[in-house]
């Protein structure tokens, strides 16, 4: 930073969330005008030093510094004034307002009574100069998520940012989505704004960063070196930390995803006799009623065969939950049918769906996966007295200990059977799940993103618990936003593309070629 | 299980704070605490007969209260005990009257059965509008109370109207000794084998069935157990049923035990008080029985304190009210259920 005012600098920042360091002495300086990436793995630290930065959380300790002024810490409309703006993983736009009218709400000096027209005349020159050419009466709901991004941006930008933060803005973009984002990034850049990326994928940090940064347990292990002075290999170790003798290498790599561009994965370890067992699932020409949650299935066919690990893909918000609703009975079909183990389940209900094989690992392990106030017996127990009668006799004492074993089994870490799911760990919860859903009856296990927000280790043993499902003889979908993950562990990889399957591929897998399909441009 | 212990306790403990409130109200309005307070413990336990006066009102409590945990265990706030409880005892009425002249023993047992089913129907509606549409049952049942209450008033001055009646409220003929299970004291073998065989009843049901376990669960997280397989319709609608029926059955019993007649209006602040005791009792069958003695005790005890303390029966309710505030403001503590919820919530940094 020699000779250089830095545009954002932290000195000896640190937050605690209770006993739980989320950062400790994290001291960084932001070049001004350069794109910066700040690089970790779940749970290093980064959305929390994101936040500190746009003065969302207040650090236990450390101060903050834009040019050189100190900025208080904690107080968001201190940041936003100092000209730092933070875009958030998960978007943050009122879904019931149209574009103009969100630009409108991030503006500062506006108010009093303003008509739609009067909006949209004053956002649109600014939209279009992001390169955002969409009508402006659009509702943000409506949006694609790639414009939703592109409009998020944009918000952030109406107030002359100097300083803009984006937290994992990749995670929920197609390939071809994240290239048309960097460039946007770029130009920003060239425009002078000082750019801030949350990131945890190698090949995008390499792709687009000119300095980063590595958190790993919220400790700064490299601090803004120059792209040039760091390789991928060296970067994995500084993101995983040991020099992990215990992930295989593939996996490693798909980890990090540090596997290079457009190149082979490689497949060594992908089932060899994958296509030889018999279908476990069917499901032929599915056309679900639309019912406001989620894209509807139009005409989705898919097979599952026994010992085979089958891939979805796809940009989020293109049918994935409603396929997993409909596999589990929970969405009403218009046409088409689902047959489980030879038997057509499509009329009937997802607990004899259950009795015949089906597991489900759903999205959101907190709300559809786990009871987060009741005890982890009451959570594991769950789907075994769902087989039997109502008010057939239980022995509690009984399915304590069974949990207790089978929660071993599975390496949960946990004190006491009776303790409330919420108190575990979000690695540890998802193992409560995995112990509860993969049994021996299973023949067909559905995944949707079992390795979201988990750190490296419980991901890979999500990863291993699914395989040995597979090796088994059961069939597995695995439904996931990270293309690393599905080219690692996915015999076959199916793309969907609004409501439907729109495509396959098996391994080697061609990056550009399912980054293509996923968003419908013609291959 | 200690856990339970302690939150019960935690409750009284609010209970006693609730009760000290009530008597720096009292002795500013003029009153004597020390004496309301002597008259509570004299009213609910140490004057002569006390003991039995207050599980006279005890056990119907306890009845309606075990029901309406049964209903808040699964998630769904039936507030309309009250309603299933004159509907119960209007059931039995309707039975008795139908029967009049059977021997005894068929007619006691079909009274008592016909008020369950009489609760139960008077919470099925409302159990049906939630499940079906998502109506909320809070304002359903709510109605159903008022709903219950004048049909009470349209029965017992119509179609069950007693033609000898004098009496300032209208009533109906009352049930012939022969059908009676306790005199006016309230309090008999019949009664107490009831109440007992509820008490037991519950508890397995609770604590030993898989409907215990996941009523539990669809109360806490009903999207999850969706997610098991569970069919959500039926298992609240089986809670909305159980509780009904239980606070038909405590009807039936008032019918057919102290109050022997069918009167507009009686016990109308039953139900109500049965929510209270559910929820003070955290939602323990072994609780409920435990605060049930406690709210019988004060029952009891309205009789004493105007006679010793000059104050107004009406105090009871003010000391129920005081203790329904602290009681939701423990169920309900806003903060510390979002900062239970906040490590879930707290996306990975």
């Amino acid at each position: 930073m020699q000779g250089e005012e830095a545009a954002l600098a932290c000195v000896d920042v640190s937050v605690r969330f209770g006993a739980v360091a989320a950062l400790s002495g994290v001291s960084l300086a932001f070049a001004p005008g350069r794109i910066h990436a700040v690089v970790g793995q779940n749970g290093a630290g980064k959305t929390t030093f994101a936040r500190v930065c746009a003065g969302m959380v207040r650090p236990t300790a450390g101060e903050l510094r834009i040019g050189a002024q100190p900025v208080p810490v904690g107080k968001v409309n201190a940041a936003r004034a100092a000209g730092v703006e933070l875009v958030h993983q998960s978007f943050a736009l009122p879904p019931s307002f149209t574009i103009a009218e969100s630009m409108e709400f991030g503006a500062t000096g506006s108010g009093g009574i303003f008509t739609r027209r009067a909006l949209e005349a004053r956002w649109t020159g600014h939209l279009k100069s992001l390169g955002v050419d969409t009508n402006l009466r659009t509702r943000i709901r409506d949006l694609p998520v790639e414009t939703r991004q592109a409009v998020e941006i944009a918000r952030a930008l109406v107030t002359d940012a100097k300083i803009l933060i984006l937290d994992e803005p990749t995670a929920v973009l197609s390939p071809a989505g994240v290239a048309t984002l960097f460039e946007r990034l770029r130009l920003l850049s060239r425009r002078g704004v000082t750019i801030i990326l949350i990131l945890h994928k190698i090949r995008e940090v390499l792709d687009i960063a000119e300095t980063i940064s590595v958190l790993r347990g919220g400790r700064l292990i490299e601090a803004a070196i120059p792209v040039a002075a760091i390789d991928a290999a060296r970067l994995a170790t500084a993101i995983i930390g040991t020099p992990s003798g215990s992930i295989e290498a593939a996996d490693q790599a798909a980890l990090v995803g540090g596997g290079g561009g457009a190149a082979p994965v490689e497949t060594a370890r992908v089932s060899a006799a994958a296509p030889a067992g018999p279908p476990v699932f069917e499901m032929a020409g599915v056309d679900t009623r639309p019912d406001g949650e989620g894209r509807a299935l139009e005409g989705a066919s898919l097979t599952i065969r026994r010992g085979e690990i089958v891939g979805v893909a796809g940009v989020e918000g293109n049918g994935q939950h409603t396929l997993v609703r409909a596999l589990a009975g929970l969405a009403g079909l218009d046409r088409g049918s689902i047959c489980l183990g030879g038997t057509d389940v499509t009329a009937h209900a997802l607990a004899q769906r259950r009795a015949a094989g089906l597991r489900i690992i759903p999205f959101d392990r907190n709300s559809e996966g786990l009871s987060l106030t009741s005890a982890l017996w009451e959570n594991w127990s769950a789907r075994r007295l769902l087989l039997g009668r109502l008010l057939s006799p239980i022995a509690p004492s009984r399915l304590r200990n069974a949990c207790h074993a089978s929660l071993k089994e599975w390496d949960v870490r946990f004190a006491d059977t009776g303790q409330p799911a919420g108190s575990l760990s979000g690695g540890n919860a998802q193992k409560v799940i995995l112990a509860r859903e993969i049994d021996a009856d299973a023949s067909l296990v559905i995944a949707a993103q079992p390795t979201r927000g988990l750190d490296i280790g419980a991901t890979a043993f999500v990863w291993q618990a699914l395989r040995a499902s597979r090796d088994r003889g059961c069939g597995v979908l695995l439904i996931s936003s990270d293309l690393d993950e599905l080219f690692d562990i996915a015999d076959r990889v199916v793309v969907m593309l609004s409501g439907r399957i729109a495509a396959e591929f098996s391994a080697p897998y061609n990056l550009a070629a399912v980054g293509a399909a996923m968003t419908g441009a013609p291959q | 299980m200690k856990g339970k212990v302690l939150s019960v306790l935690r409750a009284l403990a609010f209970v006693v704070v609730a009760l000290a409130l009530c008597g720096v109200v009292f002795e500013l309005a003029g009153f004597s605490a020390p004496l309301m307070f002597q008259s509570i413990a004299d009213g609910a336990f140490t004057s002569p007969n006390a003991l039995m006066k207050s599980l006279r009102w005890a056990m119907p409590l306890l009845i309606t209260a075990c029901g309406v945990l049964v209903s808040f265990r699964c998630g769904y706030f039936n507030v309309g005990a009250q309603g299933q409880f004159y509907l119960g005892a209007i059931g039995a009425t309707v039975a008795v009257e139908a029967l009049n002249g059977a021997p005894p023993a068929l007619v006691v047992p079909v009274a008592i059965a016909s008020g369950m089913v009489g609760g139960a129907l008077w919470a099925a509606w409302p159990g049906f509008l939630r499940i079906r549409w998502g109506t909320d049952e809070v304002i359903t049942t709510l109605m159903g109370n008022f709903l219950a209450g004048l049909l009470l008033v349209y029965l017992t001055s119509g179609p069950l109207k007693d033609p000898s009646g004098t009496g300032q409220v209208t009533a109906s003929r009352p049930v012939a000794l022969g059908y009676r299970i306790a005199t006016s004291v309230g309090v008999s073998p019949t009664i107490i084998a009831l109440t007992l065989a509820t008490l037991v009843l519950v508890w397995l049901l609770v604590n030993r069935t898989a409907f215990g376990v996941l009523s539990s669960l669809a109360g806490r997280n009903p999207v999850m157990i969706v997610w098991q397989g569970a069919k959500l319709s039926s298992l609240g609608l089986s809670a909305f049923l159980v509780s009904g029926a239980l606070a038909g059955l405590a009807g039936a019993i008032e019918l057919l035990g102290p109050n022997g007649r069918l009167v507009s209006g009686f016990l109308p602040g039953h139900g109500f008080t049965a929510v209270l005791i559910a929820l003070v009792a955290g939602l323990s069958v072994t609780g409920v029985a435990v605060v049930s003695m406690f709210f019988g005790g004060l029952a009891a005890a309205s009789l004493y304190l105007p006679v010793i303390a000059g104050l107004p029966a009406a105090a009871i309710d003010v000391i129920n009210a005081a203790i329904a505030l602290f009681i939701t403001a423990r169920t309900f503590p806003l903060p510390a259920a979002l900062l239970e919820r906040l490590p879930a919530r707290r996306p990975a940094p």
